[in-house]
């Protein structure tokens, strides 16, 4: 009810995008016993303390808030990979490195809720966060070189990323995409105008209503 | 949606009688029925006019095209097949290409108080090309800083009263 | 002017912000239904007039038929604007009922005179089929428009909520700025109407 996202123009808002990045698996190391549970998306458990085990991103929020687990980084959030990220990410100014597709989410989740469970949290957190403003500038420079209707194929963007520009761009691209085919926009127009033209105004129908 | 066109050559009567020959300013809707009868013939529109265009190409990016007609592009769409003039397209096509990048750049970098003066002079399809760069991109910053989930509806508006 | 006024109509849809309702202005409606009329019978009497005077009209290109011709198309415009009119406003009045209540009275006041006398029963009849929808699927379809977290939230309240609520069958006071901790679904209402607002950290 309340907060939706108000935009048309957007299809998601970033806390929708946010909730389909708690689907992925993270490792986590359970300090109780469970039975598995089984939901709807899959099994996961049991659970034996101190065996880590696999779950859904929420479940591991949910859990770690309760205290029940502490949550494994993912891999990729290490300070060494992080680092050779960024300098790919400067490096290399026409491509965008591989990055886990919800990077931006994830990381988010796990600085809210789970801090002392990643180490060299400072050092990683401004690591993601330059990454972050590197790429989202790289994708404003990549989006000033439009300039008519052609493919555009970025790749390696990831969910949030596209998700931000994505109303400017569906926009931009269907005004190029209009200012570039003129013979099919005036095809269009002049289809939706011709009935008029063949009908030549009796007494219309419709007009009786204001009678 | 209500755009006006100069129109010559008019035999209509009943309402307000005009000669054959004579130039009445039509709003486009009524203007294109009668051009599709072969009724009237259409002028080009002055803001596509070889003075608007020479301005255009000299500084795409500031020239007031809300003040000479805030549907530029849409309009000029429908009126190139009525006038029979090609080069609209592509001086509607050449003036987005000049003009986008500059919204682009507006719309990410600058604050909005700063390119209040700057939107002016934007039509209205490059007002909402501003606007969804603007308002996605402050949706993500409000999700990343986190905060209230929920929110008063949209749709009734800004708080009426401060509440004492 | 031919349309002029209709125009005026649909603009008013367009000034203000977006998806907020303007008062129904049914002042401007009735004239602009008046010049349709008005269209109709010039439109009729040129016929008439043509009739009467053996010519056909499909072929005669006469001043008096063009004169009929655009009073048709005026009309036809009018008509289009009346409708974009009564369309978008409607489609606004849908929003409230999903997104702030399934009651007229919930609305803010000054939301309620905003409402013309078939747009409150509009409301209504919305609301009631949502309802009686989502009573059938068992199901509210009008909370978790965010997606949801934790199912209880803290909140403060921001005004008069009124006394002898009872929310997930127990009484409370919702004294003005008092804080509770609510379920979600429970406090979600409140907070869209603008009575509550959500605490966070």
């Amino acid at each position: 009810m309340a907060g939706q996202s108000d935009s048309p123009i957007s299809l998601f808002s970033p806390e929708e995008v946010e909730f389909i990045a708690e689907d992925e698996l993270m490792e986590i190391v359970p300090n109780m016993r469970m039975d598995p549970l089984n939901f709807i998306c899959g099994d996961f458990g049991p659970f034996f303390p101190q065996i880590p085990v696999k779950v859904p991103l929420w479940l591991a929020v949910a859990l770690k808030k309760r205290g029940k687990c502490t949550i494994r980084p993912p891999q990729w959030m290490s300070v060494e990979n992080l680092t050779q990220l960024l300098e790919g990410e400067r490096e290399d100014q026409g491509t965008f490195q591989a990055v886990p597709f919800h990077y931006i989410e994830i990381s988010r989740l796990l600085f809210d809720h789970a801090r002392e469970d990643i180490p060299d949290i400072y050092m990683v957190r401004s690591l993601i966060e330059d990454i972050r403003d590197v790429r989202l500038h790289k994708v404003e420079t990549n989006l000033e070189k439009f300039s008519a209707t052609s493919a555009v194929k970025i790749a390696h963007l990831s969910a949030m990323e596209v998700n931000v520009v994505r109303p400017f761009v569906v926009r931009s691209l269907q005004a190029f995409y209009k200012h570039d085919n003129p013979v099919v926009t005036a095809d269009l127009d002049s289809m939706s105008n011709r009935q008029p033209q063949v009908r030549q105004p009796q007494v219309p129908n419709n007009a009786r209503r204001f009678e | 949606m209500f755009n006006d066109c100069i129109i010559i050559y008019s035999i209509f009567g009943g309402c307000s009688q005009v000669e054959e020959g004579a130039k009445v300013e039509l709003p486009f809707w009524l203007a294109q029925e009668l051009y599709l009868r072969q009724a009237v013939s259409i002028n080009v529109p002055a803001c596509f006019n070889q003075k608007t265009r020479r301005e255009i190409q000299a500084d795409a990016a500031n020239v007031d095209l809300r003040s000479r007609c805030p549907y530029f592009y849409e309009f000029g769409c429908k009126i190139a097949p009525l006038v029979g003039d090609r080069t609209i397209g592509k001086m509607l096509l050449s003036t987005f290409q000049m003009r986008y990048k500059d919204i682009l750049t507006k719309a990410h970098t600058v604050a909005y108080a700063m390119a209040s003066k700057f939107l002016t002079v934007l039509t209205k399809e490059e007002t909402n090309l501003y606007e969804a760069a603007q308002l996605s991109m402050a949706t993500f910053k409000k999700w990343r800083i986190g905060g209230p989930r929920f929110q008063r509806a949209s749709v009734l508006g800004r708080k009426r009263k401060p509440i004492e | 002017m031919h349309g002029r006024l209709a125009c005026r109509l649909v603009k008013e849809i367009t000034t203000g912000e977006k998806g907020q309702l303007q008062p129904f202005n049914d002042e401007l409606l009735n004239e602009v239904t008046k010049e349709c009329s008005e269209n109709f019978l010039v439109l009729q009497s040129l016929i008439r007039k043509m009739q009467d005077e053996g010519l056909d009209f499909q072929t005669t290109r006469n001043a008096d038929h063009y004169g009929a011709l655009i009073n048709h198309l005026s009309l036809i415009r009018n008509k289009r604007c009346l409708m974009a009119y009564v369309y978008n406003r409607a489609e606004i009045i849908q929003n409230l009922v999903w997104k702030v209540g399934l009651r007229l009275f919930e609305l803010p006041e000054e939301i309620q005179e905003k409402l013309s006398h078939s747009e409150k029963e509009y409301f209504n009849r919305h609301s009631a089929a949502l309802e009686s929808y989502m009573s059938k699927m068992d199901l509210d379809l009008n909370v978790d428009m965010v997606p949801p977290k934790d199912p209880y939230i803290k909140v403060r309240v921001l005004d008069d909520v009124g006394e002898g609520i009872v929310v997930s069958d127990k009484a409370a006071n919702f004294a003005r700025h008092s804080m509770h901790f609510l379920k979600r679904t429970d406090a979600e209402p409140y907070i869209s109407r603008g009575l509550m607002e959500e605490l966070t950290g």
